[in-house]
């Protein structure tokens, strides 16, 4: 009968490759399988047709196939048994291909050997969901670009600098025509340091932490030129401590950009269908990689509320079209009143910030534990704004009644605005009382405000390191004080209060815009203070441990998942949004503040950008004369116009992809309306001539 | 064919590696997670079959809402009883590994799904899925109005030509509008 069945089903179907009817007819077969295959000629043919349509890689496609090993096994020796007869050529083909593929296998085999925390990720993975496994990954990305960019920094200007010092190379005294006044700079405290003071100065970046490597102010402006015998050395380091400083942003911004495509690509690919529609979480949201039976309870959990977040949804919309027009109104102009107290508190926030910086810029110099809370303040109030605001935000969404999709990402957007923002206005800050806006007179002499900075740079430095240390202590700080005992006191006293309040959840948004704030924090900081994308990978490797025994201890999964993909795009672009924040700090140093005279390695250029002209100058004759070529508008309104075309192109090359996928898909419509009708008429033709269907059904 | 004492011959090994999504790492370990849930005189059968009952006690699968399915589907047993030889549990950990194609994964999963075999996913069949997924206790059932609406929702959306069942080339389409689920349908020993 099995037989029999298969015959009927190959001849039904017709074409080479197996339907899905006929292959779920093959598994219903017993396993004696391997031997009716040589009786089969049908099938054999089959696989042969199939061998022929893959060309030359007929082994690959045998892994592709949904027969049972057995199958395979049998088609591979009938494979093996025709290769003999193809000529050499092919044969060798067939062995490059597989070797190829072997060694690519092995190459990912090793690489993953030594992916860091690749088991620690999988382990997260499978216990709380993609969505907080991709926060991690994140967080990954980002120590792996700070090390590499502290690898940079390193080789290019804190060894030279090293060594030049050793060997005893004084900095030159700046040649500039200015007052002994910008000249003085005095960072050693004088006398014998209280014992406390150097627990200070380490928080702070102050006193003996002032004027080392960690900052601007100790780097030499040395320019060494020597020709021995043989040999020619030069080593520019104000040119080197410039461009670094610029390929490490041009080797971020290329690490951002290439993991973005990676995801965008993905994206597109299933571009444009509602990502939440039913089908799609029923048929694909389950995670079999979930461990655990507790694990497996959460996510069906998860599953349960988000198809029952879906379907209020849906009821809810229906119910809104209903609404009356009086009811719309009010609505909306709450949702307006609303907005505008989102955007007061957040003004608010910023003043505050303002506010603390000038206060405590001024008091800067007040001794003591109160000193350094003066030193912190403006830390201490982004951090306020930025625990505060996000609650009172959620409240304020509450009333708003958006539906749920649209409410994360409100939430979402101003916390970003937030945060980015208000490090933007700490920056703005600042630069007003180093230009000093505020007293004219101080900045008469030297350019910039020298009374209260002798050394900008560094103190900006400093204002960077304070917010990532400070960044750092509050997170070591909540994990102890507040989630720890939160789990301990959820667990052991059971009371109503403790039961709402429930343990942690670890929200996946706010940690992301932690990071990258703490990201922003050191491309910002990275031209005054050269080491602190050490600092900084350090931080994220404990932060990572910190994060990881929280999750594993304190916190339950949330109920409301992150989901992974669509969000990996959205954490680079907000990251990419702090890249621009701190590259317009960067070009505002760089080209409009006047170095200082008393530290550095600027202090006899009238602005760091100069340095590159200079060293220009003595560069040799057919590079001087390529580089201007490159830079004169013989060549680049040729190379704009060349790339304009290409971008024409690539323009017009996505445009009928679109197009042809859009068609595809109502041809997909159309295909099945085609059936329907088919159907149909089968329907109506029944009746009509009962001979011809009896026939048929055999 | 098959495995001999418990160790694996070397042209099988790599006969494995060639008709599966499998390292050769993987395919050892798979041999060594298999022997152990084998008892002692079974081992040395030159085609030993472990019981459903044995296979879901491995980790990776004792907590899965699907594993009867999964045991069923990959299983060759003349008596359906879900019992599978070393080479059907290869041929389980190839489709649910990290390389294998989103056809192959996508082909398992309407067949995984299928809970009564017929070739086509139709009203019972989908309530069983969502059941799985929610689980079966009574605070995570849907109601039966929810339950309704759910299913005619997930018909509305993939069954293109409205026969009231979603089949393979249905499934498959909506599968590949979902980034993730490639990544999802992975067990990893």
């Amino acid at each position: 009968m099995t037989i029999e069945q298969q015959r009927q089903g190959l001849a039904f179907s017709g074409s080479g490759h197996p339907t899905d009817q006929e292959s779920l007819r093959f598994r219903r077969v017993s396993s004696r399988m391997s031997t009716q295959i040589y009786h089969e000629p049908n099938s054999s043919t089959s696989l042969a047709q199939e061998e022929e349509q893959s060309g030359s890689e007929p082994t690959l496609e045998l892994r592709n196939t949904v027969f049972p090993m057995a199958l395979k096994k049998a088609a591979r020796q009938v494979q093996q048994m025709q290769v003999p007869a193809q000529f050499n050529g092919g044969s060798w083909k067939q062995k490059r291909i597989k070797f190829v593929r072997q060694f690519k296998s092995n190459v990912r085999e090793f690489l993953y050997f030594f992916s860091l925390w690749g088991k620690t990720l999988q382990k997260i993975g499978g216990n709380f969901g993609g969505g907080v496994q991709s926060y991690f990954i994140f967080l990954r990305f980002l120590v792996i670009l700070n090390f590499v960019s502290f690898l940079l920094i390193a080789g290019f200007v804190l060894i030279p600098s090293i060594v030049f010092r050793s060997v005893g190379i004084k900095p030159e005294s700046s040649k500039a025509d200015v007052s002994s006044e910008c000249l003085k700079y005095d960072p050693n405290p004088q006398g014998l340091v209280v014992f406390y003071e150097f627990f200070l100065d380490l928080l702070s970046g102050t006193g003996f932490m002032e004027y080392s490597y960690l900052f601007y102010g100790y780097y030499n402006n040395s320019v060494i030129v020597t020709s021995l015998v043989g040999s020619h050395f030069s080593y520019n380091i104000p040119l080197a401590y410039l461009l670094t400083a610029v390929f490490y942003f041009a080797f971020c911004l290329i690490c951002i950009i290439v993991r973005m495509g990676k995801a965008a690509r993905v994206a597109v690919t299933t571009g444009g269908s509602d990502v939440r529609s039913y089908s799609m979480i029923v048929f694909t949201g389950w995670d079999y990689g979930c461990l655990g039976s507790k694990a497996t309870k959460l996510k069906q959990r998860n599953i349960y509320y988000r198809l029952q977040v879906d379907l209020e949804e849906e009821r809810l919309k229906k119910h809104a079209a209903s609404l009356t027009l009086c009811n719309k109104v009010t609505l909306h102009s709450l949702r307006v009143l609303m907005f505008f107290v989102a955007v007061g508190l957040i003004v608010a926030t910023f003043l505050a910030i303002a506010r603390a910086t000038t206060f405590s810029q001024e008091n800067s110099h007040v001794p003591g534990i109160l000193g350094l809370f003066y030193t912190y303040l403006p830390s201490i109030v982004i951090t306020l704004g930025n625990f505060l605001v996000p609650l009172l935000c959620d409240q304020i969404a509450l009333l708003e009644k958006y539906p749920p999709s649209a409410t994360v990402v409100v939430a979402l957007l101003r916390a970003v605005v937030l945060r980015l923002v208000s490090l933007g206005i700490l920056l703005f800050t600042l630069w007003k009382q180093i230009m000093c806006h505020d007293s004219r007179d101080k900045c008469n002499l030297c350019h910039y405000n020298h009374e209260d900075y002798q050394c900008w740079e560094t103190s900006v430095g400093q204002e960077m390191y304070k917010l990532t240390l400070f960044d750092l202590l509050v997170s070591i700080a909540l994990l102890v004080l507040v989630e720890f005992p939160r789990r301990m006191v959820v667990d052991h006293w059971s009371c109503k209060l403790t039961q709402w309040v429930g343990r942690q959840e670890f929200v996946v948004p706010s940690n992301v815009l932690g990071l990258v704030y703490g990201q922003t924090v050191v491309w910002t900081g990275a031209l005054f203070c050269p080491l602190l994308p050490l600092i900084n990978t350090v931080k994220f490797v404990i932060l990572f441990y910190c994060k990881k025994i929280t999750l594993f201890y304190n916190c339950r999964p949330a109920l409301r998942t992150f989901r992974s993909t669509s969000s990996a795009i959205f954490f680079l672009a907000v990251l990419l949004f702090g890249w621009i924040l701190a590259l317009v700090v960067m070009i505002y140093s760089v080209a409009v503040i006047h170095p200082s005279f008393a530290c550095g390695p600027f202090r006899s250029f009238f602005r760091m950008w100069k340095i590159v002209p200079e060293s220009f100058s003595t560069l040799p004759e057919g590079a001087r004369d390529f580089l201007f070529f490159i830079g004169s508008q013989a060549f680049s309104i040729p190379l704009f116009a060349i790339s304009c075309v290409f971008m024409c192109y690539f323009i017009a090359l996505a445009s009928i992809y679109g197009k042809s996928v859009a068609m595809l898909r109502a041809q997909l419509k159309l295909a099945g309306q085609d059936k329907q009708f088919l159907v149909k008429q089968i329907e109506k033709m029944k009746p009509l001539s009962p001979q011809h269907n009896e026939g048929e059904q055999d | 064919m098959g495995t001999t004492a418990s160790q694996l011959p070397k042209e099988s090994l790599s006969e494995y590696q060639e008709l599966t999504f499998l390292t050769k790492q993987e395919i050892l370990l798979a041999h060594r997670r298999f022997t152990e849930l084998l008892e002692g005189d079974e081992r040395n059968h030159p085609n030993p079959r472990v019981p459903m009952d044995a296979i879901l006690t491995l980790t990776e699968l004792k907590s899965n809402p699907f594993k009867k399915r999964i045991c069923q589907v990959f299983s060759t047993s003349e008596n359906r009883d879900g019992s599978l030889t070393f080479e059907d549990f290869l041929d389980l950990l190839s489709a649910f590994s990290d390389s294998a194609t989103l056809e192959i994964k996508s082909h398992y999963a309407f067949r995984i799904f299928d809970f009564d075999d017929d070739g086509t996913l139709d009203y019972g069949d989908l309530e069983k899925l969502v059941n799985c997924l929610t689980g079966e206790t009574a605070d995570t059932r849907l109601s039966s109005e929810e339950m309704r609406q759910l299913i005619s929702n997930i018909l509305d959306e993939s069954d293109i030509d409205k026969d009231g069942t979603v089949n393979l080339s249905e499934f498959q389409h909506v599968i590949s509008r979902s980034p993730d689920f490639v990544s999802s349908f992975k067990i990893v020993l």
